[in-house]
């Protein structure tokens, strides 16, 4: 505990130099302009739509439906797609069922549709944006020497900067659900948040188990969406700050990142007949799919083998970049 | 100093309630997907339900049925369903396209579960007019091997499907009237895509025959119902409406259609 004790000042020095920086502010620059850009163009789909369907979301609804049955019979689209979209049919058949709309517009329902959305890509981005040169920034500034002659241990200094890191990424997180509901409720109305969303669809191949199905209310289904890609975020936080160590220059540290997630991006798209795959970190962040329902990139994914994928890879950069700052040399 | 201890306390307190407020909710989620069947907290859509009660449009129309209804061969896309609500529109009365339900290769016994679905049902109840077409891939089923030549089905073959599927075609209808009585429902009966091609066009023309005969039969029990020929449009001008593959009209085949449609529906 007494180890412990001195850690708390070098936090607060971390986070005033955080914010000192503009490093979080630039991040909610970021959402404050793209945000509005999002909402509308959906408004502007949502009109397009309106003018076809009228107030009328049952007749839309059905329409989705039809159409993707249509494409079921054509031998032309691939099987993978097929089978996703015989588990949208379900879907909608049950929220028509249930006399539910799956699309009501409005602040709340943006939000969610928006951290849908951004789990696998916009946001682990904004996490490199803080994560990606907390350490290489000291170096590429020299500013490390000045930090390393303190008589202080370095894994305290490396875990201040580990621990503020991960307040960044709550407040990320939080931020962007606010920012998001706040600027989509200029367009949509701030109504919505007792709108029912159905989760615990199961998949068994192309069937939807739909014995689990309830419905949340959408601001319960937003908290656990949250959640989720929080735990997202400080596994890729974790990553950003291990290759921060081990790259010196901050703009190499940032391609590494992107890369990576961009990487990603693509492999979910392709990938699920290279089933090993499935280990890497970068296919398992869509951790939100699993509330959803939507099939997983590659077969055999489940919420706990994503998890468990997620927390050892976090634990691993982890290792390492301990490892690696406290036993490297500091030249330059 | 005191500016940034204010940074540092707002920074560190709200950060920490973040991050309790996001392990709550990672937790929550956790354990919700672990298990779903934990009951209904919430019983959907009680708030919707008002708007249900919206008074279908004389003109308005609904198609639904096989890829004929669907506007399959149509390059512009708009089959007769949504040229019919052009015509109409064209002679002044308001007529919108509801849905087009129409599905590839539908035959009736694929249609009758169709409607008890609860979008389908919706759809149809609020149409003023009802644009039905079926039966034509219960009778010329596998059209690909009958383009081919590989299979060509026989007498006998095709009179067990006629039989088979007149069954399903009155449950349709009876269906179709009990989800909506009071629209018109307008069948589009068969024509024999295979009237320029020789040992199919006998088979063909016999079956279309006994199977327009059986479903002006149904049909004529019930109030409110059309029968639209086509037989006679594509036996001497199929390569004029027929499109590429031989069995769907292309864009003029369904204008000629649409228009027949248009002449037979009442006007006040």
């Amino acid at each position: 505990m007494k180890a412990l004790n001195n850690i708390f000042p070098l936090v607060k020095n971390e986070t005033i130099k955080m914010i000192k920086k503009k490093r979080f502010y630039v991040i909610l620059l970021v959402l404050i302009v793209l945000v509005p850009m999002f909402a509308y163009a959906q408004l502007r789909q949502a009109e397009d739509k309106r003018e076809k369907f009228g107030t009328d979301w049952r007749r839309e609804v059905q329409q989705a439906i039809t159409d993707n049955q249509n494409s079921l019979g054509s031998d032309r689209v691939p099987e993978e797609w097929k089978k996703y979209r015989q588990i949208y049919i379900q879907q909608m058949k049950y929220y028509l069922e249930h006399d539910v709309n799956p699309r009501e517009p409005g602040g709340v329902s943006f939000t969610r549709e928006f951290l849908d959305n951004a789990a696998t890509l916009f946001i682990p981005l904004l996490i490199m944006g803080v994560g990606s040169d907390i350490v290489s920034s000291e170096r590429t500034g020299g500013t490390v020497k000045m930090l390393l002659t303190r008589p202080i241990r370095r894994w305290k200094i490396l875990l201040s900067k580990l621990l503020t890191l991960l307040m960044f990424v709550s407040l990320i997180i939080v931020s962007t659900c606010l920012i998001c509901y706040l600027i989509s409720g200029l367009f949509f109305g701030y109504r919505g948040w007792n709108m029912p969303v159905f989760t615990g669809f199961q998949l068994r191949g192309a069937e939807v188990d739909i014995s689990g199905v309830h419905a949340v209310p959408q601001w319960q289904y937003i908290f656990m969406q949250a959640g989720l890609i929080w735990f997202v975020s400080m596994v890729v936080a974790a990553l950003a700050f291990m290759v921060s160590v081990l790259v010196r220059s901050t703009s190499a540290s940032i391609v590494i990142m992107m890369a990576t997630l961009i990487a990603g991006n693509i492999l979910t798209n392709m990938a699920s007949s290279w089933t090993s795959a499935k280990y890497l970190f970068m296919v398992n962040l869509g951790l939100t799919n699993y509330l959803a329902g939507t099939p997983a990139p590659i077969e055999g994914m489940t919420l706990g083998f994503s998890l468990v994928v997620l927390a050892v890879w976090g634990a691993c950069s982890l290792v390492v970049s301990f490892l690696v700052f406290t036993k490297q040399d500091i030249l330059n | 100093m005191n500016r940034t201890s204010r940074i540092w306390r707002w920074a560190g307190i709200s950060s920490a309630m973040s991050t309790l407020l996001l392990l709550a909710g990672f937790i929550y989620a956790v354990s919700d997907i672990a298990n779903p069947s934990a009951e209904a907290r919430l019983q959907g859509g009680s708030s919707t339900h008002t708007e249900k009660n919206v008074k279908a449009g004389a003109w308005d129309v609904t198609a639904i049925g096989d890829s004929l209804a669907k506007g399959t061969g149509d390059d512009t896309g708009r089959g007769f369903a949504r040229r019919t609500v052009d015509l109409l529109n064209k002679e002044g009365e308001t007529s919108k396209l509801v849905n087009n339900l129409g599905i590839n290769g539908l035959t009736t016994e694929e249609l009758l579960p169709m409607l008890e679905d609860p979008g389908v049902k919706y759809a149809l109840q609020h149409a003023g007019i009802i644009l039905l077409s079926i039966g034509g891939n219960d009778l010329f089923n596998g059209t690909d091997t009958l383009t081919a030549g590989e299979h060509v089905p026989t007498q006998a073959e095709i009179d067990a499907a006629i039989d088979e599927s007149s069954k399903h075609f009155g449950e349709v209808v009876a269906q179709i009237k009990k989800i909506n009585v009071q629209a018109l429902l307008v069948y589009v009966s068969l024509y024999n895509p295979f009237s320029d091609l020789e040992g199919m066009r006998e088979i063909g023309n016999d079956a279309v025959a006994r199977w327009n005969a059986m479903a002006m039969n149904a049909l004529g029990d019930y109030e409110g119902t059309l029968v639209v020929p086509t037989y006679d449009l594509f036996t001497q001008n199929s390569s004029r409406y027929l499109s590429s593959d031989h069995f769907h009209p292309n864009g003029d085949g369904y204008q000629a259609i649409a228009e027949r449609m248009a002449q037979g529906i009442a006007r006040e």
